[in-house]
């Protein structure tokens, strides 16, 4: 698990920096909650929503329950600790078994509508 | 200033060239910043970060076919090479990288209007950037009282899906998405549109309906290929069955493979059994699947004898193959079908069962369609989702899993000695190799499309994250799989689809008559594409004046012109 926690960390600090440049261009428009948990209805939960498919959780749950043993939700609206720029960073380079998502899949507006509801809860 | 360029395209004129793509489709619309341009890599890239990875110098996103046309003339203006995609998730396959590097990505993901279907006539009518949930989505929506059929997963295009040749699990014809597709609309390498079929014939009311129109046929020409671009395609819908049957059949021998082969063929290509057959060994063999220590023991010593494969089966609980079968139509039908089949499949196999376990009354109910008891492929529902991902991320029986795949499955005709051939050269190659072996004479076959088997091959992960040995990993991987090619073809057998960086290597297996049929097809490249701006090198075709990029040995191997070949005819 140091393993983990460690590359987690190195990759957020090397990548922070071009998450931000990412985003740079429109960050004069907000990220929305309400749109946001439509946008993420339609890109995201198929892999990281609640539910059940075929008897097993969906696939990004199942993978972060795999990974996070309990210690954090494995369902991504349930977090509580996410930055927008870790969502935003995660959408644009992928991880791990993730692939990344391009612009015209999720829009630049869309990035910002899905951090801003996936961080609704943060505390 | 992009990563790379296309021959004979200078940084003055790459700059040039996206000022006029921004005219046509404005600058929101065109990715040039690196983080942007690195969402255009593939990410399953058995190549990541190394020198020869295929990546786009910038991607240019359209939103009508006129747009496209535009787009298509000024990168013949500029000799910048385009490519194509739809919705970009053809992971495993190359994803949304380009099969030339330097080349300009175009992303038709926001041409996603699905402007016709109709459940009269049973078909649809598709922009490439519309997704199966897209379009499952619009048919519960509305109503509508058609199938789709879905790859898995589900969040790529039935347009991009079709033209790269891939299957689906419902009844047959429809598992076959270019083989159910009917009227194209093409962008050709010039900028003018064509319509085939019916198409061709204006205000036509039949494009869906009637695929041939009149004279030659191309729509073959632009199924992985790079003659054109196509911005709409009509498929033919399956309209909603009133239930599906499912069944298990049993048999007890090794050697009733060939026998329920070839009753199934029959009942098959009769069409009383259009449904997929789901083929699997309670004895191992399963794709993706650790293979049992016993039969590991079994094959660590060569391959065994028929006898001793029967000693083992006897040893093992007596099963030696399970296929559900999958009937649709009217309950009754389906009841008078699955007796009509499990006679003919007793008769022909002694000591086989057959089970007629469930007839599900559709349409399912929604919980059905996520989590159907005995069949939780939803796929068979024609319901699109994401459970593949399931198969392959982390799990806690596999906390480390490789970030992507390259697919490999090879064309098999429907026989148990063409079976058997494949698994014996996968089994050879592991060895060859020096790698785990998972081919055993219980490796079965996919039954995705009609009228033969796709066999999976070698197990080759690819990695892109921190892993300190991933160049070498991948590089291992690239070696399994350019083998793997090699001996299948030798062994007579050829994959149906495959990654970037293997396109060429592939194509030059199908060698027959001195690559008479590769010869053709760049004889018409340079025809319709004479500044060779399409694709470039998609599917081995490359324009002539690229045509000193190809690897034919592999992308490892240096670059070189095809061999002389004459094997098989002249």
């Amino acid at each position: 698990m140091i393993r983990f926690a460690t590359l987690w960390l190195v990759g957020l600090a090397l990548l922070a920096a071009a998450a931000t440049a990412a985003t740079a261009s429109a960050q004069d428009a907000p990220g929305d909650v309400a749109r946001g948990k439509v946008a993420f209805e339609h890109s995201c939960a198929m892999c990281h929503g609640p539910g059940m498919h075929g008897g097993r959780l969906l696939p990004g749950t199942a993978s972060l329950d795999a990974k996070y043993h309990g210690r954090v939700p494995a369902t991504l609206e349930d977090r509580t600790d996410l930055s927008a720029d870790y969502v935003m960073l995660v959408v644009r380079r992928g991880s791990e078994g993730m692939p990344f998502f391009r612009p015209t899949e999720v829009t630049k507006q869309d990035l910002r509508d899905i951090a801003a509801y996936l961080t609704r809860k943060v505390r | 200033m992009p990563k790379i360029l296309p021959a004979g395209v200078t940084a003055a004129s790459f700059a040039m060239a996206v000022k006029e793509f921004q005219g046509v489709v404005g600058a929101d619309w065109v990715f040039t910043s690196d983080p942007d341009v690195d969402t255009y890599r593939d990410a399953y890239s058995p190549l990541w970060d190394e020198p020869n990875e295929y990546v786009p110098s910038a991607a240019v996103a359209p939103d009508t076919v006129e747009q496209v046309q535009a787009l298509v003339r000024i990168a013949n203006r500029y000799k910048l090479p385009l490519y194509p995609v739809s919705t970009g998730k053809n992971l495993a396959y190359g994803s949304s990288a380009p099969s030339y590097s330097g080349s300009v990505v175009l992303d038709l993901k926001r041409m996603n209007r699905i402007l016709k279907v109709d459940d009269k006539r049973n078909f649809a009518l598709l922009e490439p950037g519309v997704s199966y949930f897209d379009l499952y989505r619009h048919i519960q929506e509305n109503g509508l009282k058609v199938w789709i059929d879905v790859p898995d997963p589900g969040w790529g295009s039935p347009v991009g899906n079709a033209l790269d040749h891939g299957v689906g699990y419902t009844a047959s014809p429809f598992r076959d998405h270019f083989g159910s597709h009917c009227g194209m609309e093409v962008v050709t390498p010039t900028g003018e549109i064509i319509r085939t079929g019916m198409g061709a014939l204006p205000n036509s009311d039949s494009w869906q309906d009637y695929r041939y129109g009149v004279g030659p046929w191309v729509d073959g020409l632009f199924g992985q290929s790079n003659f054109g671009i196509v911005t709409k395609m009509g498929f033919w819908l399956f309209p909603q069955p009133e239930a599906m049957g499912t069944a298990t059949v049993l048999a007890p021998r090794y050697a009733d493979l060939a026998p329920l082969i070839e009753v199934f063929n029959y009942l098959e290509d009769s069409m009383l059994m259009t449904g997929m057959q789901d083929w699997s060994s309670p004895l191992g063999g399963r794709f993706g699947q650790p293979q049992p220590e016993e039969l590991s023991a079994l094959m660590a010593n060569g391959w065994p004898s028929d006898e001793q494969i029967e000693a083992y089966v006897r040893a093992h609980g007596g099963v030696a193959w399970q296929v559900r079968l999958h009937f649709y139509g009217p309950e009754k039908i389906v009841r008078a079908t699955s007796e009509y089949a499990e006679q003919r499949i007793t008769q022909a196999v002694p000591g086989a069962t057959f089970e007629l376990d469930e007839i599900l009354k559709l349409p399912p109910t929604p919980e059905q369609a996520r989590s159907h008891e005995n069949d939780p492929h939803a796929d068979h529902l024609g319901v699109p989702n994401m459970i593949t991902y399931g198969l392959m991320s982390r799990r806690p029986n596999d906390p480390d899993p490789p970030q992507g795949h390259l697919d490999m499955f090879c064309v098999s005709p429907r026989t148990a000695q063409g079976i058997m051939q494949v698994n014996r050269t996968l089994y050879e190659t592991a060895r060859e190799l020096g790698m785990p072996n998972h081919a055993s004479p219980f490796n079965t076959p996919n039954h995705w499309y009609h009228r033969c088997y796709m066999m999976a091959g070698m197990m080759t992960p690819t990695y892109r994250d921190d892993t300190p040995d991933r160049s070498a990993k991948n590089k291992r991987s690239r070696q399994i799989y350019e083998t793997a090619v090699k001996n299948l073809a030798a062994a007579r057998f050829g994959l149906y689809r495959t990654a970037l960086g293997m396109q060429d290597l592939l194509v030059n297996q199908y060698s027959f008559g001195n690559h008479a049929l590769l010869r053709f097809q760049e004889t018409m490249k340079d025809a319709i594409d004479p500044n060779g701006i399409v694709a470039p090198g998609r599917y081995g075709v490359w324009p002539k004046r690229l045509r000193d990029q190809r690897r034919p040995d592999g992308i490892d191997a240096p670059v070189a012109a095809l061999k002389q070949n004459k094997e098989g005819g002249a």
